[in-house]
């Protein structure tokens, strides 16, 4: 199965149930979590249900196309689904066997793993779910986002794309996965990851401090922007630069450009952004919202 | 009639390692939750687990609850009438309570007057009809580390019912019988996909596995002979020691299979190995066998490979990659050497194990070459070079970074080695490893496997040649943590690094204490987050075997040692008390652990941490375990509260009486007492600062005739002033002889 075939099935097993099919972010994050279609809608009352890939870039994990396993962007497949339906498991298993894999031919498990993004204010309760020992989920029950008590709970479950793509075409080099049609994703991204990881970690025709100086202005420019949209009520461009921050403070990270006390400070300065357009939001669409927290 | 009452919480996968616990709790609240409700069992409950169920069970339980009756207690008479007689309000509420007349309440008399009171009679409820609210409150009872929301709440007023993971079913059969019962889902999630849990018949087998019809029907059952065993042809062994006995056959045979073996019991016997690490991975294959039982339903093993290329990597790595990170066994050969083999505990009975076997094959390779990646990375950057990037990672943040952190090791390791050990030989080693010491924690092998902090550094060290004393001391130094989990290294694998090591391990545990009682950080009740528990039990263990660990046989007083480490933060007033109270806590815990009676403990640790000295105290500890038979020395303890009170206002004596006094001294039982002191104490000090306390204690122990024929035939307080000194200062010599080794008067208190 091509990786895009595997994304089709996800597509229509997931649309089958009730699932809206959304697009990716068209921005830099980390993961499909930070998509206003998880960040907003698992905040309030109102039921939804969503898929959808995000491209998300860990500029940490740049491994300059040398490594088999591990690359600065990977895809994930995210479904939200709001409440979380009592047989939510099961359903993710059938998802697994629309995608060709027969539970009862492998070991399947849920172990313990919860989630948490210090700079989003979130946190869930879950597990990894492990395929022959190998990590092809991530299942979380949502508690918290933006520091605000979830009510009801909706459950996340992120797919890795890539890991259950080399699972199914028994390859042993994520570049050696066929995307689709005969294409392989290193003729697709090989090019790609060896810049993107170059620039990740500040290799660049400029010097290493006027790099740093940069993204630290670039930061606080949107970061100051940020601020002003909220401040306009302009809730989704808001959080869109707030998204833009928790990237260029991933970049400063990766470059080693900031210190120990520094990168406490800006992780700080992005949950407080991130937990005010939290609160916002749910004001803005929560009829007689309390805010809490 | 007595009937059985079965439970069973059927929830989705509980972490595994929360299993032990709630199962221990679901017993203990059952139990108490029943004698509660006044429901009387034959014998306690009995409890399961696996990690998608809770299961109780009462053998058998009494059909009705006992009959109650209390006498409440109202207004005292005195207040309950007026003066004509009439009853007053106070009387007149407290009989309308109970729905009878004034005249109906009866006169009980307590120690504080009599009192109006009324005799409630309940006759006991059925079973059936109490049931429910056990149930309820069962769920409240259990508690766990982390407890999360799922949108269900019960009806007994107290809102969201927290839970480990969403309950799926309820099984609450009573003789056979549904008791009913709900989970209540709450407005906002409730729909067609999200309904409330009630009470039924019915299990569910393994989520694959089943011997007939489509794995995940439900299961009907009636009692719990019935439950286990349509559960087992299910496939789920409900038996948690069944599973561990499946686990440990399997893992057998197959390594048999392999050449090899993998049962750390086998390993044992095999003798010391030259191994660095040989305890460590024995110590970590018996956590994974103590985890592995539950997280599985239904184990089976299935065995793979790896190629033989990765052996090159270093042996801790390879075993932290299977142990850790995929919970798989590594297999051994008769000389304890790595096989390129591993087993995986799996929850199936799979269709096609080879299967298995070659998707993990693919995964542990995957990881293998990643760690054969950082290690040919991280060998491109000396330890040295990485320093500067620990100012990078923060270690807290009033403390400073790891950098920071690292210097402050290495100077209190040089002056522990030198001051504290008289070892000024090893100072300067001991300043380098504690140098080095957070080194690797800026390497890519320690950020990816964490586990492996400290022996990565120690590993790299050796690699780029530093000495044995430097490179095994930063390989150890995060050893011991705790009491007795994870041991300090054996002087075997310590070699040249004993001394080293001992410096640099007490500088970083005792800094880490210091400095976070310092920050204010302290631990309170169950929350230890920062494990200054285990960092504090680490250091008082190596100083109480200071010279069977290293060799080192100086005198060190405990607080001199976490002073000099808190010199960085001059420690107030207020967190210098709380973190001696602390470590105090911690040298008496280590002692208790190691089996000494808690009243000789009490003996031989001062009150003040500037006088403890671990190994004087251990000693004192043994020699007090020797004499426990010694009816002189009990007798001597016994008069000797009576000597400390006597003469609590008399200050220390510098020698035994001057001539003056003495010449006062006319009785004969307190000639015999001066006497036997003058002839006996010079003994005593030399046994004591030889640290020969068996011998000190005896000879303590001896002075019992002369001390008990004093008291008995001397009074102390005579009215003569110059008499009663002279006595006072004799009984004080006496006080001060003992005192000097230990409370022994503390022997004798009620434990």
């Amino acid at each position: 199965m091509t990786l895009q075939d595997l994304i089709l099935k996800l597509s229509a097993f997931w649309a089958s149930h009730g699932c809206l099919l959304q697009q990716p972010l068209d921005l830099e994050v980390g993961a499909g979590t930070s998509h206003p279609e998880t960040l907003f809608r698992v905040l309030g009352p109102k039921p939804w249900s969503v898929a959808y890939v995000q491209p998300s870039r860990r500029p940490d994990d740049g491994r300059f196309g040398q490594n088999p396993n591990r690359v600065f962007k990977h895809h994930q497949y995210q479904v939200i689904l709001k409440p979380s339906p009592d047989e939510v498991q099961q359903l993710y298993l059938e998802s697994l066997e629309a995608c060709g894999i027969n539970p009862r031919q492998h070991d399947i498990r849920f172990e313990e793993d919860n989630w948490e993004s210090p700079t989003l204010g979130a946190w869930g309760i879950g597990w990894q779910v492990l395929l022959d020992g190998m990590e092809i989920t991530q299942f979380t029950y949502f508690q918290q986002v933006g520091g605000i008590d979830l009510a009801p709970i909706s459950c996340e479950i992120t797919y890795g794309l890539e890991r259950i793509a080399m699972f199914l075409q028994r390859v042993d080099n994520i570049f050696d996965l066929e995307w689709g049609g005969g294409v392989t994703y290193g003729e697709v991204r090989l090019q790609e990851e060896i810049e993107q990881s170059k620039y990740a970690f500040g290799q660049v025709d400029m010097p290493a401090e006027e790099f740093a100086a940069l993204h630290r202005e670039l930061f606080d420019k949107y970061y100051g922007f940020a601020g002003t949209l909220l401040a306009s009520g302009l809730i989704w461009p808001a959080l869109e630069h707030c998204l833009k921050c928790s990237h260029l403070f991933n970049i400063l990270d990766s470059s080693g450009s900031i210190g120990v006390t520094e990168r406490t400070a800006y992780i700080l300065r992005v949950r407080q952004l991130a937990v005010k357009i939290a609160h916002a939001y749910v004001e803005a669409t929560v009829p007689a919202a309390v805010s809490e927290g | 009639m007595d009937r059985e009452l079965l439970i069973e919480i059927g929830c989705e996968e509980i972490p595994a390692s929360w299993l032990p616990g709630l199962t221990a709790q679901l017993a203990a609240h059952l139990d108490a939750r029943l004698a509660a409700a006044r429901l009387t069992s034959d014998r306690p409950a009995e409890s399961y687990s696996t990690p998608r169920r809770l299961t109780a069970r009462v053998a058998k339980l009494a059909e009705r609850q006992a009959d109650h009756e209390e006498l409440v207690t109202g207004p005292p008479v005195s207040a309950a009438f007026k003066p004509d007689g009439a009853p007053t309000p106070a009387a007149e509420g407290f009989a309308k309570k109970y729905g009878v007349e004034v005249s109906a309440l009866e006169r009980t008399n307590t120690p504080k007057g009599t009192y109006l009171a009324y005799r409630v009679r309940q006759r006991g409820k059925a079973t059936v009809d109490v049931l429910a609210d056990v149930m309820g409150g069962l769920l409240r009872d259990l508690t766990f580390p982390k407890q999360m929301r799922w949108d269900a709440y019960l009806e007994d007023g107290k809102g969201d019912l927290v839970f480990a993971r969403p309950i799926r079913w309820l099984i609450l059969l009573y003789g056979g019988r549904v008791v009913p019962f709900v989970i209540r889902r709450t407005e906002l999630a409730q729909g067609p996909l999200v309904q409330d849990v009630r009470s039924g018949p019915n299990t569910y087998g393994h989520r694959f596995l089943t011997t007939s019809g489509r794995a995940g029907r439900a299961i009907k059952v009636k009692t719990f002979d019935d439950y286990e065993s349509r559960l087992l042809e299910n496939f789920v062994i409900l038996n948690r020691s069944e599973r561990e006995s499946k686990i440990r056959r399997e893992l057998e045979t197959h390594a048999r299979k392999l050449g090899g073996r993998v049962s750390p019991s086998t390993s044992l016997r095999a003798g010391p190995s030259t191994s660095l690490r040989a305890g460590g991975v024995i110590a970590e294959q018996a956590l994974l066998l103590q985890e592995v039982p539950d997280l599985v339903e239904y184990p089976s093993v299935v065995a793979g490979h790896f190629p033989v290329e990765f052996l090159r990597l270093p042996e801790e790595v390879l075993t932290t990659t299977m142990i850790h990170h995929q919970h798989y066994f590594p297999v051994v050969d008769d000389e304890g050497n790595l096989k390129p083999a591993f087993l995986a505990v799996t929850n199936t009975q799979g269709e096609k194990p080879e299967v298995i076997a070659r998707n993990s094959e693919r995964v542990l390779t995957a990881r293998l070459r990643d760690a054969r990646f950082f290690w040919d990375e991280d060998r491109k950057a000396t330890l040295e070079s990485r320093i500067e990037r620990l100012s990078t990672i923060l270690f807290h943040k009033k403390l400073g970074s790891y950098r920071e952190k690292a210097e402050r090791v290495a100077a209190l390791a040089a002056w522990i080695a030198r001051e504290a050990f008289h070892k000024p030989d090893a100072a300067a080693d001991a300043e380098r490893a504690g140098r080095l010491s957070k080194a690797d924690l800026a390497t890519d092998m320690v950020r990816e496997l964490t586990e492996l902090q400290g022996t990565m550094g120690g590993i790299y060290a050796r690699e780029e040649g530093q000495p044995e004393t430097v490179w095994k001391a930063i390989y150890h130094h995060y050893l011991p943590i705790g009491v007795e989990a994870h041991a300090p290294p054996s002087r075997q694998q310590l070699g040249a690094a004993a001394v080293t090591w001992a410096a640099v391990s007490l500088a970083d545990k005792l800094d880490s204490v210091a400095g976070m009682f310092a920050a204010g950080e302290r631990p309170t009740g169950s929350r230890d987050p920062l494990g200054l528990r285990r960092q504090a039990q680490g250091a008082v263990k190596i100083l109480a075997d200071l010279p069977e660990l290293t060799g080192v046989t100086a005198r060190i007083e405990l607080w001199s040692l976490v002073a000099q480490a808190a010199k960085p933060w001059d420690l107030s007033a207020e967190p210098q008390q709380a973190a001696r109270t602390f470590i105090r806590e911690r040298v008496l815990y280590l002692f208790e652990q190691r089996g000494f009676d808690a009243r000789n403990i009490r003996a031989a640790v001062p009150p003040s941490l500037d006088r403890v000295d671990m190994v004087e105290a251990r000693k004192k500890l043994e020699a007090l375990a020797q004499m426990s038979g010694s009816e002189a020395l009990r007798g001597v303890a016994t008069l000797f509260k009576r000597v400390k009170n006597i003469t609590k206002d008399v200050p220390a004596q510098a020698a035994v009486a001057s001539g003056a006094l003495k010449a006062s001294l006319k009785e004969p039982a307190e000639m015999t007492l001066l006497s036997e002191l003058e002839s006996r104490a010079p003994g005593i000090r030399r046994a004591s600062e030889r640290g020969e306390y068996r011998e000190a204690f005896a000879a303590i122990a001896a002075l019992q005739p002369a001390v008990a024929t004093f008291f008995d035939d001397v009074l102390v307080m005579a009215d003569d002033e110059k008499l009663r000194t002279a006595r006072l200062a004799l009984v004080a010599t006496l006080r001060d002889l003992i005192l000097d080794i230990a409370d022994i008067s503390e022997i004798v208190t009620e434990a």
